[in-house]
């Protein structure tokens, strides 16, 4: 479904996000990148319904998200933690975000069990989250989110706690994932190799107050390694500019 | 060897033993009515167990404290709930229970035999007010102390106030209800017995203030220790085992 976002922007008591306009069509995967303290998440979470902007608006499919209890969006959102409730299992964790879409305990289960498989999940089911590994828990947050099919998959830097090899294998399946569920993601991160990696499109946000420095296709994913060295620059330059200007 | 030793608490044991050897000269230098010797105590425990007064007054005393502190449970969680439901409301409960809790047992027991007279609702009553700050405190605390980044994710995904309400609110504030209840029980059995002295004929505070005026002092040593044990027995029994059941994720 088709994400536009207008305009958008956030202050605190400082402005954080400036303007940000981009769109995104159906089936992209979509990475924000940029340096630490520019409001990526911020963003993420005005793009999710979470926290209202403070200026311009955000459409999905046409619809503006608007902050609300009762919204009846199909948004996913993996949070920077798994955000699993320790007293469900697996299975039960998947089930609960199902039972506002009106399914019953036979078709919860079953449809919790596929998305835990689809995760590498199986024979996990029945696990605690404080019984397996941080990985695994991250694995169990995803598949929540995609078992209410969502429209829209929005994910924080879901890897940012895990060690080098499990954000390796774990970029691996995400992408694989997107392949096979077509599903459209925004994805936040700060690691630029993780980025180049996995994202058809690249939206590079500069130094708070945010806007949009470059957006970049990486769709045919050539040239890896130069476009790896123009977007570490990029960020170079605005964390420099960053610490040139602190905020007044 | 060393899981027994651990086990039986044999440190604890050779104590015992040396204590009841110091109870013993003690009691042989003062006398019989300031401090009974440790078998004339044993004697009256096998008495009131054979007679089964042990199960009239510990089942009075424990009768009136599962109606008083009962009753403050119920009344602890609903506190929680009109917490969780209204930031208003929360803020009055805690400045309530915060004078509650400051509130001397003694308060209690003079207002309920002025409104109670000399009956069962006295000490109900007792228990009631000292326990209840003891357990809402607890609940009201586990209650806000609910992850709120939990209650964001289920927001995310359009689960209903109720359902979160289960899923996510009652949980999470499960192990300080217990904790609460822990606390609230030991503190309800002291309570109560203190508030039997006035006006009831029946329960372990009662029958120790009776030892007491006919002299039998070994009574009291053994109501007393009825009184511990029935402490220690509602504790495994009941509290640990009800809180490794609902910590079984743990």
């Amino acid at each position: 479904m088709k994400l536009e976002v207008c305009g958008v922007g956030k202050d605190y008591l400082i402005p954080v996000i400036d303007t940000v306009s981009f769109s995104v069509e159906a089936g992209e995967f979509v990475c924000l990148l940029g340096p630490n303290g520019c409001g990526k998440t911020t963003l993420l979470r005005i793009i999710g319904g979470i926290e209202p902007a403070s200026r311009g608006r955000v459409t999905l499919a046409g619809r503006p998200v608007v902050v609300d209890e009762r919204h009846d969006r199909k948004v996913g959102v993996v949070f920077q933690e798994d955000r699993l409730l320790p007293w469900l299992t697996l299975r039960d964790n998947v089930g609960l975000v199902l039972t506002p879409l009106g399914l019953g305990p036979a078709a919860r289960r079953a449809v919790a069990e596929r998305y835990l498989r689809l995760v590498g999940l199986a024979g996990f089911e029945d696990y605690y989250p404080g019984r397996v590994s941080g990985g695994m828990r991250q694995r169990a947050a995803i598949a929540r989110a995609l078992a209410i099919e969502p429209d829209l998959l929005l994910m924080d830097e879901p890897f940012g706690a895990l060690d080098a090899q499990n954000r390796r294998i774990m970029q691996h399946e995400v992408r694989r994932i997107w392949r096979e569920t077509g599903r459209t993601i925004v994805f936040v991160t700060h690691a630029i190799e993780e980025a180049v990696a996995i994202g058809t499109t690249l939206i590079m946000l500069s130094a708070r107050p945010s806007r949009v420095r470059a957006a970049i296709r990486n769709a045919d994913r050539t040239e890896r390694g130069a476009l790896t060295d123009d977007l570490n620059t990029m960020i170079m330059e605005e964390v420099a500019r960053q610490q040139e200007s602190p905020p007044s | 060897m060393r899981i027994w030793v651990a086990r039986l608490h044999l440190p604890t044991l050779a104590v015992a033993a040396v204590l009841v050897a110091v109870w013993s000269a003690l009691s042989w230098r003062y006398g019989a009515y300031v401090l009974p010797p440790p078998l004339s105590v044993l004697r009256g425990l096998v008495e009131v167990v054979v007679s089964g007064d042990i199960w009239r007054h510990a089942g009075a005393s424990l009768g009136r404290i599962v109606v008083g502190f009962g009753g403050a449970v119920v009344v602890a969680v609903l506190l929680g709930l009109l917490v969780f439901l209204s930031r208003v409301a929360g803020g009055v409960v805690r400045d309530v229970l915060t004078v509650l809790n400051s509130t001397s047992v003694f308060v209690w027991i003079v207002i309920s035999i002025i409104w109670f007279g000399l009956s069962n609702w006295a000490p109900i009553f007792t228990t009631f007010m000292i326990t209840l700050p003891v357990v809402a405190s607890n609940i009201v605390e586990g209650v806000a102390s609910v992850d709120r980044r939990l209650l964001e994710m289920g927001d995310v995904y359009r689960l209903s106030g109720r359902r979160k309400f289960a899923a996510i609110v009652v949980p999470s504030t499960l192990p300080y209800l217990v904790a609460g209840m822990k606390v609230g029980f030991g503190l309800a059995l002291k309570v109560s017995v203190v508030a039997e002295i006035f006006g009831v004929t029946s329960g372990i505070g009662y029958v120790m203030n009776y030892s007491r005026e006919v002299l039998a002092t070994q009574m009291v040593f053994v109501w007393a220790l009825v009184m511990i044990a029935v402490m220690t027995l509602t504790d495994t029994l009941l509290f640990d085992s009800l809180s490794r059941r609902l910590m079984r994720w743990r």
